[in-house]
């Protein structure tokens, strides 16, 4: 490119380093960089050099002053991809080419800009002439610069008074336990969480909605814990003991279904979305699939029924590989299903960005996912909001740069030496037999009579084996320790221009100043202990605002994978950390579930109430249940359920088939989202892309999730199996209608219900359809099937 | 700095501050003409729509253009065997200069080659065009060109997402969707945002209309031109077993058991909005149809398409637009390959005379139809590829990727007509002055819709993600 070109182009383009991520695009005015600091350093390095010594005078602090607002790693807006921060940068230039040629000012991009020739900069106002000279003079004496200064100055500015900063933020302080506020009681309160809750209520001049019908409530705790509804005569148990006594009864059907293996398939799919857990198939550059996923996912499902220890269940889903048995590696499948982003031909900037985009995803599912915390937006600069600098990320970057993906086994050591012995054995005699094939073809010859038996033979024994093989031992997609080494800062998140060593350790924001270095191997174990800690103040807190979030609707933290600054404050901040210290004592997630569930503040009513409204209508503060529609997977197993299809066998390979009668956890998904028929059906009713950790599923209410209701085969189906229930049941229409809105939603139906139905079933049709079977369509369809209470 | 999440259930007194306040100035009166017409509900209560996430929702400012017609060319065309035109190739050919010593995607280290191709000036303008575009030639009045683009990689893949993403992962929303989460729909009764093509889809397939992590509701529906079915676009459009009268009871019986059970929970906009969402789902069964029935359209219109499946989706392009919907991106596919005009790698002649006679005359003839019916003013067409092909010869006769310099060109939308803007250098291979990257092109395209690309931003995990990224800069000068 000449020179005249290359000048226009950068004036014109106004560029930017591309590929990178962008930091929160809220800009709230980020004063660039203290660049006085950056002066400090220089000097020293200097060897009493007259030109080290005219740099450090003369040129230096105008690059610093003039120049570094838009030239440095810590330039807002980096400009022309030009930094000018240390000597190597200066020579290789920006997108135009070279800055300087040394030796040759008048050659040198820079001097024409300086003069405004080309180019204007720096673009506030012309530097004084005797200053241009200067940078010619530089130039022309071969650009000296400190020799041992090699290092970009990555950062620099910003320093952190890591106590100080882990006080000043409400989620980064230590969990204290809070004395329960019993002061200000009222009859309502059951448990501890009741005395929270109508402390702020009673401040706020708020009350209390009254305990829910016991139909409602029934409905709630089922769908809640387990994700189906209950069927008739189970509610009828249900409502009179709760009329004897309501604590008593609702006490022991939390129990009950805790107790249930469906209750792991239920959280568990909650989980899977904090995992992003899907299939693979991400799309191209992403596109492999991960056949053995659901080994974690039904990994999931059996630790949430098995109650491990909270703990627990956090550090093997990070290092579980190097914790515990084949079974705890399956645990780690939560890092291990993630993108492994390719480069489609090579280029070398694609590879690396598939490099690091890989990487970030490791990072982003551990920080926000369990921690609540976006480390990830310090991927290309310090977190402009959270004390995470650019070089804790890369601490952690460092330790997923260490660990491999692999389709590991998970069966006995035994099986899998009697599999790879017997496969050893059929490679040996196909290889015989190979070597025989090609001597007759090497020496053009027949195979003598011997030699044929001996072919034959080989031929057979192959066969023999193969037909004999013991299964191919389980494997899992689990993580695997591959080094142990550091990594470098990428400058501006581009893996291709490095700058300072990130030894591999905790976040300082938790662990502080002298956050000590990971020792084992990829220091993925360490990183495991250091997020698993009952110390943390984030794991914790996380992961109960997700339970509460779960049972309520709504979060006290209403950005459950963001507790940092931009995140929203707790509406409840002491409950949030009594139960957090609840947790941490019993650690059985069980428990906790009990704590809330028994709770006065549970049972509230989901009652709409005008005053209440018009003070909190964001319900914020609790003075009812949330009204909820119900997910993708309860609403479908719901269908399956009523109409008595439903097929509860659990665990195993996933599948696409539409008209499958399994829960719909069983459902195959891609992570592109697009892939399956199965992925096409969840992702209309708001089933979210898992691409990154999922904080809360939006709820869409679209029409085309009504063209599915009123005209797919699938809902045709489960109609026509409702309608053959309903005529099985009785003669009298009134009678059906009677099931179908005990099975439907838990309750007999009004007259005016029965007496629609009735009129509608017994019209003269005009179609080849059942009646029957479009009002059970209506049914289906329905608002009071698809929310909750 | 935390504005609302536009999809949370809206108290009453929100609604009626919204009705009061923002949406008056655009879509509204459609808005209401589609829902009073196609039998609507008989309860009435409008507001509950604006629940939709498709509801028209205020630009940022006075918008220029209304709606986007995307005529998206994956493969890479030729700039200077197309609209870039270099005289200079010719007295060059064969040499290879410094300025177009630049590294290509397969390092092809040939001499400039001729372009095989005639140019002649037209209209008013006298802008060169090459002979195979002889139709869309005749509208070069009408044409904005941008010769300065450049992108980030010469790969297919990554550049196609780059063009129609911002992002060279498909981990991002599409410019359609991001206009869909923007403004909405005019159309309650059609998806804001149809992406159509002959038989392949462009590389990328899926994400190139996706909506990645924006709600479903703005995801792109895709429609392939050669079967033309109205259920692709909508899943379960069509009810195959009942008639019109029985599906009306049936959604009659089904809005008052839902009316009967929303008065006992006293309020709750989501059932409110579930009661308008199937009632908007009952009409689109209608609507949809007859978008796709180009059996309406005269002789003459039908003529001035030609029959080429391309042209079919230009007249479909029109059809959409004028009933509303937002963003219609029509990806150009030859022999069902997925980055047609690639076909420059060998044989640049050929492949571009196939491909560009393929497209021109239902481009030229949309965009003549939208002037004729007054929409170009209100419509912008965007026409281009992810990026161009070297003015260099690769091998004999064909052209390497170039992503440092290639031509787009827009229609409408408030962009000067007849005027071209930046330029390559003078043998075409790198954009030298003016130069626009493709989060340049994005900014610009929302800047006529009237919306900030700083300003339009989503939260997800937890940051706000932009289509232009930290990038982006809007060219004003090719704005009326």
């Amino acid at each position: 490119m000449t020179l005249s070109t290359s000048l226009k182009s950068i004036e014109s383009s106004g560029d930017q380093v591309k590929g990178i991520p962008s930091y929160p695009v809220i800009h709230v005015c980020l004063v660039a960089v203290s660049v006085i600091s950056l002066c400090f350093w220089s000097v020293c390095q200097t060897k009493g050099d007259d030109g080290i010594e005219f740099f450090e005078k003369k040129i230096r602090p105008v690059l610093v002053e003039k120049c570094y607002q838009c030239h440095s790693g810590d330039a807002k807006k980096l400009k022309g991809g030009l930094l000018l921060e240390y000597r190597e940068q200066i020579l290789k230039g920006g997108d135009s080419g070279p800055a300087i040629i040394s030796g040759k000012p008048a050659d040198s991009l820079l001097i024409g800009s300086l003069k405004w020739d080309s180019l204007e900069m720096p673009p506030s106002g012309k530097l004084p002439d005797g200053v241009v000279k200067d940078f010619e003079h530089w130039v022309s004496i071969g650009a000296p610069w400190p020799k041992s200064e090699k290092t970009p100055i990555v950062n620099a500015a910003t320093v952190y008074d890591w106590e100080k900063v882990r006080q000043e933020h409400w989620s980064f302080r230590p969990v204290v336990r809070p004395s329960i506020p019993t002061e200000n009681n009222s009859e309502w309160e059951k448990n501890g969480v009741d005395y929270f809750v109508y402390k702020r209520l009673s401040s706020n001049a708020l009350r209390p909605a009254e305990a829910s019908a016991g139909v409602d409530l029934v409905r709630r705790i089922y769908f809640d814990l387990v994700g189906l509804p209950p069927m008739p005569q189970q509610v009828v148990e249900f409502v009179k003991k709760y009329s004897n006594n309501p604590d008593a009864a609702v006490s022991s059907l939390v129990d009950q279904l805790l107790e249930s293996r469906h209750y792991g398939e239920r959280w568990g799919r909650h989980w899977l979305d904090v995992a992003r857990y899907s299939d693979g198939f991400g799309g191209f550059n992403d596109g492999s699939a991960m056949p053995d996923a659901w080994r974690y996912r039904d990994w999931v499902v059996d630790a949430l029924n098995r109650d491990i220890p909270f703990g627990e269940f956090i550090k093997l889903q990070i290092a579980g590989d190097l914790i515990g048995d084949r079974n705890a590696a399956v645990g780690t499948g939560f890092l291990a299903l993630g993108p492994t982003y390719r480069s489609d031909g090579g280029d070398p900037d694609s590879v690396a960005q598939s490099k690091s985009e890989t990487l970030d995803d490791r990072i982003d599912t551990l920080t926000r996912g369990l921690m609540g915390i976006t480390a990830s937006c310090a991927r290309c600069h310090d977190h402009k909001f959270d004390p995470i600098p650019q070089l804790d990320y890369y601490s952690l970057a460092g330790v997923f740069n260490n660990t491999g993906v692999h389709q590991g086994p998970i069966a006995k050591d035994e099986e899998v030496a009697l599999y790879n012995q017997h496969q050893k054995k059929i490679n040996d005699l196909t290889n015989r037999l190979k070597q025989l094939n090609q001597q007759f073809k090497k020496e053009k010859r027949q195979a003598t009579a011997e030699e044929a038996g001996m072919v034959a033979e080989l031929n057979q024994d192959i066969a023999e084996l193969k037909k004999n093989s013991p299964p191919k031992f389980a494997t899992a997609h689990m993580l695997r320790d591959t080094g142990s080494s550091n990594m470098k800062v990428a400058i501006r998140g581009d893996l291709r221009k490095t700058g300072a060593e990130a030894p591999r350790r905790f976040l300082r924001v938790l662990a502080g100043d002298k956050a000590v270095p990971f020792k084992n191997g990829s220091g993925r174990l360490e990183l495991a202990e250091a997020v698993a800690a009952p110390s943390n103040p984030l794991t914790g807190r996380v992961f109960v605002n997700r339970v509460w979030q779960h049972h309520f609707g709504n979060a006290l933290v209403r950005t459950p994978s963001n507790l940092g600054k931009l995140g929203e404050l707790p509406t409840h901040p002491e409950l949030l950390d009594w139960l957090v210290c609840e947790l941490m004592d019993s650690g059985s997630i069980k428990e906790l579930h009990r704590l809330i569930m028994n709770s006065a503040t549970y049972r509230m009513s989901a009652q709409f109430d005008s005053d209440s409204f018009q003070n909190d209508g964001g319900n914020r503060l609790l003075w009812r249940m949330n009204p909820r529609r119900l997910d993708v997977e309860a609403w479908r197993d719901a269908l399956l359920s009523v109409t008595g299809e439903l097929d509860l066998v659990m665990g195993g390979p996933p599948s696409e088939d539409l008209n499958s009668r399994r829960r719909t956890l069983y459902f195959k998904t891609s992570r592109a989202g697009d892939r399956f028929g199965s992925d096409k059906l969840l992702r209309m009713f708001d089933f979210p892309i898992m691409r990154a950790t999922v904080a809360k599923r939006p709820v869409s209410i679209v029409p085309q999730q009504y063209l599915f209701m009123l005209n797919s085969s699938f809902m045709n189906d489960r109609a026509r199996a409702l309608s053959a229930r309903l005529k099985k049941s009785s003669e009298d229409p009134a009678a059906r209608i009677q099931l179908a809105y005990r099975l439907l939603y838990g309750r007999p139906p009004r007259e005016d219900e029965i007496n629609l139905g009735v009129k509608f079933v017994l019209r003269q049709d005009e179609a080849k359809v059942d009646n029957w079977e479009k009002y059970c369509q209506v049914l289906l369809c329905s608002n009071e099937f698809f929310f909750l209470q | 700095m935390f504005h609302r999440n536009p999809f949370a259930p809206l108290t009453r007194r929100e609604l009626l501050g919204r009705m009061g306040a923002g949406f008056g100035s655009i879509g509204l009166a459609s808005m209401m003409a589609g829902s009073v017409s196609g039998n609507a509900n008989s309860n009435g209560a409008l507001s509950a729509n604006q629940n939709s996430p498709l509801f028209p929702k205020a630009p940022h400012f006075a918008p220029k253009a209304k709606r986007v017609i995307q005529l998206f060319m994956p493969g890479g065309p030729s700039q200077v065997d197309t609209f870039d035109h270099k005289p200079a190739l010719e007295k060059h050919a064969g040499q290879r200069p410094e300025i177009v010593n630049r590294k290509t995607l397969r390092n092809t280290k040939n001499g400039l080659m001729v372009s095989p191709f005639k140019f002649q000036q037209y209209g008013q303008s006298g802008k060169w065009v090459s002979d195979i575009f002889p139709h869309v030639a005749k509208e070069v009045d009408e044409l904005c060109f941008i010769h300065s683009m450049h992108t980030d990689i010469p790969e297919h893949a990554g550049a196609i997402l780059m063009f129609n993403l911002g992002h060279l992962q498909p981990s991002r929303p599409s410019l359609g969707s991001w206009l869909c989460y923007g403004l909405g729909s005019e159309n309650q009764n059609l998806p804001g945002f149809v992406a159509m093509s002959p038989r392949a889809q462009p590389r990328g397939k899926l994400a190139n209309w996706g909506n990645a992590f924006l709600p479903g509701a703005y995801a792109g529906s895709y429609v392939n031109i050669a079967s033309m079915k109205p259920d692709q676009i909508l899943k379960d459009l069509k009810n195959s077993r009942l008639p019109y009268g029985e599906q009306r009871k049936q959604a009659d019986l089904l809005t008052q058991l839902n009316r009967i059970h929303l008065e006992r929970q006293k309020q709750n906009d989501q059932l409110e909005s579930g009661i308008q969402a199937m009632e908007m789902a009952f009409r689109m069964q209608f609507a949809v149809p007859d978008t796709f029935d180009l059996t309406r359209e005269s002789k003459q219109t039908l003529e001035m398409y030609g029959d080429s499946e391309y042209a079919k989706g230009c007249l479909l392009a029109r059809r959409m637009i004028e009933r509303g919907v937002r963003c219609v991106q029509l990806s150009h596919s030859i022999d069902g390959y997925d980055i047609a005009w690639d076909t420059g790698h060998g044989d640049i002649k050929g492949g571009h005379a196939r491909l560009a006679k393929a497209c021109d005359q239902g481009i030229a003839a949309l965009i003549k139809d939208l002037r004729n019916r007054g929409l170009l003013d209100e419509t912008l067409v965007v026409w281009g590829g992810e990026f161009g092909r070297a003015p260099t010869s690769e091998g004999k006769n064909g052209r390497d990727h170039d992503h440092y310099g290639f031509t787009v060109w827009m229609a409408g939308g408030g962009v000067k007509p007849g005027i071209s803007y930046g330029a390559t250098d003078e043998f075409g291979c790198s954009a030298v002055e003016n130069r626009v990257h493709v989060h340049d092109l994005h900014a610009t395209i929302l800047h006529s819709m009237g919306l900030d690309h700083e300003k339009l931003t989503y939260r997800y995990s937890g940051r706000d993600y932009r289509l232009t990224d930290v990038s982006g800069k809007v060219i004003r000068e090719i704005f009326i």
